[in-house]
């Protein structure tokens, strides 16, 4: 289960489609979860809104979006084994309430859905699109909020084993994604150390996406172009260039995805970049 | 004096901060008493303006003649806000209620109600010919539209509503239907008289419900009368934002009159011609060409983009050019706007 996050906008819906294309293609059984916003998640698959079923996008390959009154129900009924005859309506409902008032309890509903489908084990690999950086951690500190608030009961000891699982270093990981630009690179910097405040989920590694390609020309050699769009567009190259290296230079080592120019569907990005997944080992 | 209100929504990252201090610094340079809410902003933006450090009360900026400057503190304004509508003992209850402050952190509509309170506050004060108002950026600012509505529903018991079932209850009521059956399993599953307390809470927050929705329905109508910029790039993730406003407000407030695309590439990139210079050698022309070929495609991709979003919501588009290097002084950020006279007028 790997759960895929940065800065909003970074391109992670993108990177995340990418990757469930590439295990995909390589034979395996692949589940992509949208936990918050699944818009981007569909239209990088190349299909219709997501629900909470889970559909199937190609051979391989399943989609859903967690929404939260569903997960609530599924959370009720099967992690805390709340019996159908019991009054789930009411209960639903006093929950519901809980979920968007006190702390972290919305934030367990949410990433019950992915570790639940772990549990069950229907998949080889679970890719989630999760919330974006700012979010990030209140979801993955969930369980130990639930702790904090709750003394006792089926939640807490459900809050336990879902901590135990997302610190499990062989079934839980996160890819952090980002673009060589001063906020993202910086956010994605606080992530980090965070991480290593509060190690809630092992790191597989930083994805730096929409990285520019070399320009093969020296500052010298764009000036002696003539005055024109060439001039103009490979100083503006040279320029967003220099801007990217600084920050590249902060980013720790890890996979880089090229800047995809004039491609115009979310679907082409992430067919594009599952392709560029595949030429590497 | 009657304040005009500019505000400037859009995604995380598309300029909005910066374009803010543009529209305030050209309007403070045509003579209008002019003050710009800042949300967050960076570091070098605030070099820009020459300020050290920015409160939620207005402080002129130096570098500006006519300019002030404040930015969002959500959580004084959220304190204040409590203190003005309920009882002082209620408000010191709710202010140390550790569900209110997770309410007040992670509401998606707090922050932008917070913001929006702020805004009122500043148009009541008549001293500004000109608010320009930069939003947060969660739900692509359209969270600042629709937050006043949001905040009176929740503030107005409908959790209460949910928790209780239809009506309204009064405080004894209330302990008679946590006493419920249903309920007390509820209390088993969490494992506390949790329920309680959140009632408790609501009950607390329930009492703000008059004054806040008085101020909110001042905030809606300040809103109405307010021009909305709404900023953009060609990029995926601020374009879905962008076209919420259109697609998913209700009623009129807060539909943009003004979409503006930032970071806009010259459209000439496309006309490319033969790279005749003499002396010029090989590889430098081969990779030059190779380098507008691919840029070229990025400006035809960004025109497809905007003609498509021009035609769907009938608008005329405003193009604000890529700028090569981040404005460091308030001539650079008034320098934005040279090239987009339609922007500037705003600004008049």
């Amino acid at each position: 289960m790997t759960f895929v996050s940065g800065k909003g906008g970074v391109g992670k819906s993108a990177i995340t489609a990418s990757l469930a294309l590439r295990d995909a293609r390589r034979g395996k059984r692949v589940l992509v979860i949208a936990m918050s916003e699944s818009i981007g998640a569909a239209t990088h698959l190349a299909t219709e809104p997501l629900s909470y079923e889970p559909r199937r996008i190609r051979s391989g390959l399943d989609a859903l979006a967690v929404n939260k009154s569903d997960a609530l129900d599924e959370y009720l009924r099967l992690q805390l084994r709340v019996p159908r005859a019991a009054p789930t309506k009411v209960l639903t409902r006093a929950l519901s309430v809980l979920a968007e008032t006190a702390p972290g309890i919305r934030e367990i509903v949410t990433i019950g859905k992915p570790v639940y489908e772990l549990w069950r084990g229907a998949y080889d690999i679970i890719l989630v699109d999760a919330p974006p950086l700012g979010q990030l951690f209140s979801y993955l500190r969930a369980p130990s909020t639930i702790a904090d608030l709750v003394p006792a009961g089926a939640i807490r000891a459900q809050a336990e084993r879902m901590s135990a699982a997302l610190e499990d270093e062989g079934s839980a990981a996160l890819i952090l994604v980002t673009t060589p630009e001063e906020l993202p690179v910086r956010e994605t910097q606080m992530a980090l150390e965070q991480l290593e405040d509060e190690p809630v989920i092992r790191l597989a590694g930083v994805i730096t996406n929409r990285v520019l390609p070399e320009l093969g020309l020296t500052g010298e050699q764009v000036e002696t172009l003539p005055h024109g769009p060439y001039r103009a567009a490979a100083r503006h190259h040279h320029l967003a260039q220099s801007q990217q290296l600084r920050w590249l230079d902060e980013v720790p080592a890890g996979p880089r995805f090229p800047y995809l120019f004039g491609i115009h569907t979310a679907g082409e990005v992430a067919e594009k970049l599952a392709d560029l997944w595949g030429e590497r080992p | 004096m009657s304040t005009r209100v500019l505000v400037i929504t859009g995604a995380g990252g598309v300029g909005k901060t910066t374009l803010s201090a543009a529209l305030a610094v050209t309007a403070a340079r045509n003579g209008l008493r002019t003050c710009v809410i800042t949300v967050d902003p960076a570091r070098r933006l605030a070099d820009a303006l020459g300020i050290e450090s920015l409160t939620n009360h207005p402080g002129p900026v130096a570098a500006q003649p006519g300019l002030s400057a404040a930015m969002l503190d959500v959580t004084a304004a959220w304190d204040a806000m409590v203190y003005r509508h309920a009882d002082p003992e209620v408000a010191e209850r709710l202010l140390t209620n550790p569900f209110f402050r997770a309410l007040a952190d992670r509401f998606p509509a707090a922050q932008a109600y917070a913001a929006g309170e702020q805004m009122a506050e500043h148009i009541e004060s008549h001293r500004w010919d000109l608010l320009v108002v930069d939003t947060p950026p969660a739900g692509g600012g359209l969270d600042f539209y629709t937050a006043p509505g949001k905040m009176r529903e929740v503030i107005g018991g409908k959790l209460l509503k949910w928790l209780t079932g239809a009506s309204l209850p009064g405080r004894r009521t209330l302990f008679r239907m946590t006493a419920r059956p249903a309920l007390k399993l509820a209390d088993a599953v969490l494992g506390g008289p949790l329920l309680e307390e959140i009632a408790e809470f609501l009950m607390d927050l329930r009492s703000l419900y008059d004054g806040l929705s008085k101020r909110a329905r001042a905030i809606e109508n300040h809103l109405r009368q307010a021009e909305s910029i709404v900023v953009t790039t060609a990029e995926p993730t601020p374009l879905r934002e962008a076209r919420r406003f259109f697609e998913e407000l209700e009623n009129a407030t807060g539909r943009p009159g003004t979409v503006v695309f930032n970071k806009q590439l010259p459209q000439e990139w496309t006309e490319v011609k033969n790279l005749r210079s003499p002396g010029i050698p090989a590889g430098v022309r081969s990779a030059a060409r190779e380098n507008l070929i691919r840029w070229a495609s990025e400006v035809r991709l960004q025109h497809d983009i905007k003609q498509e979003f021009s035609t769907r919501y009938g608008l005329q588009l405003i193009n604000v050019p890529w700028a090569s290097e981040a404005p460091t002084s308030v001539d650079a950020l008034a320098g934005l706007l040279i090239h987009s006279p339609d922007l500037a007028a705003r600004a008049g």
